[in-house]
């Protein structure tokens, strides 16, 4: 038997969304992950060409995304990081877009 | 094969060898672009989701970019086959042309990865040949992306 109410999908619908409406402008990132492939030399060559990093900077975050499993390499808007998961993937690494945490 | 980088520019020679190994990887490769099996294991490599746990959205990225992805896959691919000497020699590289050279080699890399099944802790059972040309494109791609971070 079902509780009477007068709002269970607008709850539901509103739920799906909340993340969003909370926060419209929550940045995203773009998370770079560990490959078995990919060369140590390379990840690090890739992000100083494809996001300016400094050597040092570029090769912190390949040393994290080989031993912690992934590094957040970017942040901004979601469409900006569309574009640098697209370039990354150009690249042949393995990246993803999420909201940041 | 060789690389000295001189001026900024790379000098790679290639043996006899060499060149003609390259022109079966990038056959290989080339057709199995071209084809495009979803199911493939090394296209779902070359062309991953876009979002870790958004089947829609990965879906929406993929429509974006897949496109562009694929024509400059395929593009530069091409471009690093015409630049081999077929029976090997001298050919040279300035800094964009060694970028897009790397690119291949790591598409190679993948490809044959993937194919391979090569994970992070187990070794590699070296007497087979495929296992080989994967470590040799391993050492070149390491060689001119050394000279490339000069």
């Amino acid at each position: 038997m079902s509780p009477p109410t007068l709002q269970p999908q607008r709850e539901s619908a509103v739920d799906e969304r909340a993340d969003e409406q909370i926060d419209p402008d929550r940045p995203w990132v773009t998370v770079v992950w560990n490959d078995p492939v990919n060369l140590m030399s390379y990840v690090t060559h890739v992000f100083m060409k494809v996001f300016g990093y400094p050597k040092d900077k570029a090769t912190a975050l390949m040393l994290d995304v080989h031993h912690k499993g992934r590094a957040v390499v970017s942040c901004g808007p979601r469409e900006r990081m569309e574009g640098d998961t697209a370039t990354l993937h150009g690249y042949g690494l393995w990246a993803t877009i999420q909201r940041d945490s | 094969m060789k690389v000295r980088r001189k001026h900024g520019v790379l000098r790679v020679d290639l043996h006899a060898t060499e060149a003609a190994l390259f022109t079966v990887l990038f056959t290989d490769l080339s057709a199995l672009l071209v084809e495009e099996d979803a199911e493939d294991p090394v296209i779902q490599r070359l062309y991953p989701d876009g979002y870790a746990d958004d089947a829609a959205a990965s879906s929406e990225y993929r429509e974006l970019v897949t496109s562009d992805l694929r024509d400059e896959r395929a593009g530069r691919l091409q471009a690093c086959w015409a630049e081999v000497p077929a029976d090997g020699g001298r050919f040279e590289l300035d800094d964009e042309g060694g970028d897009r050279w790397i690119k291949v080699l790591n598409d190679l890399r993948l490809a044959l990865g993937t194919r391979l099944g090569v994970t992070e802790t187990e070794e590699l059972d070296e007497s087979e040949q495929s296992v080989a040309v994967y470590q040799w494109l391993t050492a070149v791609q390491d060689m001119l992306v050394t000279h490339l971070m000069d």
